[in-house]
């Protein structure tokens, strides 16, 4: 019974770096992401009450006044604790923080500090000041916490924001075509790669290279290719084909996007495809062939239901994959009107600072997937029956 | 005995080579060098600093990408430089969270009136000063004189009016320039245009001035330089990256853009450098340009506010003429412009004193979302998809919600 226990706990010590990193890196971020897509959270805002200064310089800078020199008289005339907070440091002082800083700032106190020489040090200006307020001082600068907002960040993305919609219909006709031809042309490449015939080995590699080569590479590379005057344009200019700017263009810079995810993932599709075909014993196929099955039967009725596992696992990695897509539309796509949920998340998160409105398109963008994971595991049965 | 002096001896060595260590104030300085000459100038600049400053030590660290996003990260958690570069686009929105010293009261003594008006106020946010400019660019119109006395047109002439501009694009093209100008489908390059026509970008209460005949003039002229005269085109439609290959490969005889172009078409193409002229943007009821700008602001929670303030006051005084010279950027401070006689940059000079910084007040310091917005609908409409009244139309409906 002992010895149970105790083995128990050397497997939890095993584990426990890997639960820590999961707990920190994957479900903190996960519950804090949908916390604060409630709210007004802005990053900026976080450190609005840490000023770190030297307070008796600040009041030296600002005020003019001299702790040797100047009386108390004096110095009440002239220093107002909620100007200094609000002007001088930039400290949110407003409403109920104001209020109690003038009813309850002993300046008194404050003064035979300053005069004393004792705020003469850099230091965290909330910690310092709180010893001077009388009465509520842990209301006057409290910790930062996002304006909670509760379901108003999701009413605007669903009900007022075109640019929302335009961008999960763009993610869903990217992962709708990208998945059906990638899959289609990974198996196609799989059963071809699959053969004896000289140089399998060559052809393996080549279609495996693009996925294991970085996304900003091959972007570049595609950035030359669908440039104005650029190779794609010079080999359809001898068909009579006028120039295109492929990425400018709001119709062609979405295909043009899909056509180089799918020439990268299909090789790497190919890869578990393979895997999956050579499971598949071969007296399947003699015994087709004896039976008089064409290469086609024995494709749609052998090979197929047998790659299904495999089938199920590349479509929906795939839907996966391509509903967050990021890295490419970040790369070569230079109008919102082609770019997908994923970057406009980001874009909203970093570049519109608006990291609640951003947590709550991506909460929006995690049950979406989740839908579609589920109905994609309802509807395409794993196992052959 | 010899050897406890000896132990003596060595500890006060050790402790006199280490006092002066103990008291050197490091300041770390950050920013996205644009380019190697710029990288190059604050390295200089930072050398020749730490060479006359025992007691500070600036450090360099620049960040190569999303500048932006980098420094909110780090501000938000605490580990942002004490002095960097904001772009003036993004300004308000640092300014408005409280991020950067107000430099007003801590630079009293500085010679602000040394700096142009335009380029104070662009780091102005209520009426306090958060950042002084490290330099500036505005825009200026570029012209290939060898294309215009190829076809012996005479060449444009600083105080030309829009009118004559459009008219010289006609001649261009009767004459047989194919693509006379780029246009770029950039809203701050249509912001001069929509300035010089009296028109507004924003109203007084901050909404969209899409709907002032006069924007919607100058958006109408500045899009059938395209769509119906046929005088202009994009850069990416012409095959090229940018204005300045459009132009160094002489695809087009006109570019209006900025001083970042001079250094590119030297290097890259010497030729057509060489017969290169710029002059003043055109002007209309008024004469307008756009201010590109970068200022030094000091990260408010900086634990040495007084070296980073000298040090910020070295960076655009003394320090900028260094940066200057290795960069061929052109001085935010007038006593350093005055030593830059590089005629080809004249133009450039001349727009500080009536340009307008590139940065639109919103109620909530956010402009990025409209800008996206905006630069959509003017693709649209260069594209010729979406008429410029409808564009106008979409700009004041949306607007409001796009910088909430």
């Amino acid at each position: 019974m002992k010895k149970k226990y105790v083995e128990m706990l050397y497997g939890y010590l095993f584990v426990i770096p890997v639960i820590i990193g999961v707990l920190l890196f994957v479900i903190y971020p996960i519950f804090t992401g949908f916390y604060y897509s409630f709210t007004n959270y802005s990053p900026l805002d976080v450190s609005r009450n840490t000023v770190n200064a030297n307070i008796q310089e600040e009041i030296e800078i600002q005020y003019n006044l001299d702790p040797s020199s100047t009386s108390l008289e004096e110095f009440t005339a002239g220093f107002d604790i909620v100007t200094f907070l609000d002007y001088g440091l930039l400290i949110d002082v407003s409403g109920v923080k104001k209020d109690i800083l003038i009813r309850n700032f002993d300046y008194k106190l404050f003064y035979s500090d300053f005069a004393g020489n004792a705020l003469n040090k850099t230091v965290n200006v909330a910690d310092a000041l709180k010893k001077y307020i009388t009465k509520d001082s842990n209301k006057v600068f409290p910790s930062y916490k996002p304006g909670f907002k509760g379901f108003e960040n999701y009413r605007k993305l669903l009900f007022k924001d075109d640019l929302f919609w335009l961008t999960i219909g763009n993610s869903f006709f990217y992962a709708i075509f990208v998945v059906l031809i990638q899959t289609l042309l990974a198996v196609i490449l799989a059963i071809s790669a699959n053969g004896k015939k000289r140089g399998v080995a060559f052809f393996k590699t080549v279609f495996f290279i693009p996925s294991i080569t970085s996304s900003a590479a091959i972007c570049t590379i595609f950035m030359i290719i669908y440039n104005k005057s650029g190779v794609l344009n010079n080999v359809l200019g001898y068909f009579g084909v006028e120039p295109i700017e492929w990425l400018v263009n709001p119709d062609t810079a979405l295909p043009a996007v899909m056509a180089m995810a799918i020439w990268t993932t299909a090789g790497y599709f190919m890869v578990t495809f393979l895997a999956g075909l050579q499971s598949i014993p071969a007296e399947m196929y003699e015994s087709a062939e004896i039976d008089g099955a064409n290469t086609l039967q024995c494709f749609t009725h052998i090979t197929i239901p047998f790659l299904r596992p495999q089938i199920v696992y590349v479509v929906i990695l795939g839907t996966i994959g391509c509903l967050q897509v990021f890295d490419q539309i970040y790369f070569l796509i230079t109008n919102m009107k082609s770019a997908t949920i994923a970057f406009y998340i980001y874009r909203t998160a970093f570049k519109y600072g608006d990291m609640g409105y951003a947590s709550g398109m991506a909460v929006v963008l995690f049950v979406i997937i989740f839908t579609v994971t589920t109905l994609q595991r309802k509807f395409i049965k794993e196992s052959v029956e | 005995m010899k050897k406890c002096v000896f132990l003596f001896a060595s500890v006060l060595f050790f402790a006199v080579m280490a006092l002066p260590a103990f008291t050197v104030t490091e300041v770390r300085i950050t920013g996205w060098p644009g380019n190697d000459g710029e990288n190059k100038g604050i390295d200089n600049m930072v050398t020749s600093f730490n060479a006359t400053h025992p007691d500070i030590k600036v450090i360099w660290e620049p960040i190569a990408n999303n500048y932006p996003d980098q420094i909110k990260t780090r501000l938000a958690g605490g580990t942002a430089a004490d002095l960097m570069y904001i772009d003036v686009s993004i300004f308000e929105e640092f300014a408005k969270s409280g991020s950067l010293l107000p430099l007003d009261t801590y630079m009293k003594d500085f010679a602000w009136k040394d700096i142009p008006q335009p380029l104070v106020d662009g780091f102005t946010y209520n009426k306090r000063i958060y950042g002084v400019a490290k330099d500036f660019s505005t825009l200026g119109l570029y012209f290939n004189k060898a294309i215009f006395d190829k076809y012996k047109i005479a060449y444009p002439k600083d105080g030309i009016t829009y009118t004559e501009f459009y008219k010289l694009l006609k001649i261009l093209k009767d004459k047989g320039v194919t693509t006379p100008i780029v246009v770029n489908a950039d809203f701050n390059r249509l912001i001069p245009f929509i300035n010089a026509y009296g028109g507004k970008v924003v109203d007084d209460n901050l909404r969209s001035g899409f709907g002032d005949p006069n924007t919607i003039r100058a958006v109408e002229d500045y899009v059938n330089m395209v769509v119906r005269d046929k005088v202009g085109q994009t850069a990416s439609s012409l095959g090229a990256g940018w204005e300045a290959e459009a132009f160094g490969k002489e695809q087009v005889a006109m570019i209006m853009s900025g001083p970042w172009c001079i250094g590119y078409l030297r290097d890259t193409f010497p030729n057509v450098f060489k017969t290169t002229g710029i002059v003043e943007m055109p002007k209309d009821k008024k004469q307008a340009t756009m201010i590109y700008t970068v200022c030094w602001s000091v990260n408010k929670n900086t634990k040495n506010r007084a070296a980073c303030i000298e040090v910020l006051k070295y960076l655009v005084t003394g320090g900028q003429e260094i940066f200057m010279k290795a960069s061929g950027v052109l001085g935010s401070s007038l006593i350093n412009a005055a030593k830059d006689t590089d005629p080809i940059k004249k133009a450039f000079y001349a727009g500080a004193k009536y340009g307008t910084p590139w940065r639109i007040p919103t109620p909530s310091g956010n402009f990025s979302k409209a800008n996206d917005e905006i630069n959509r609908g003017l693709t649209e409409a260069l594209a010729g998809k979406l008429s410029v009244a409808d564009f106008c139309k979409q700009v004041v409906a949306g607007y409001d919600q796009w910088i909430e």
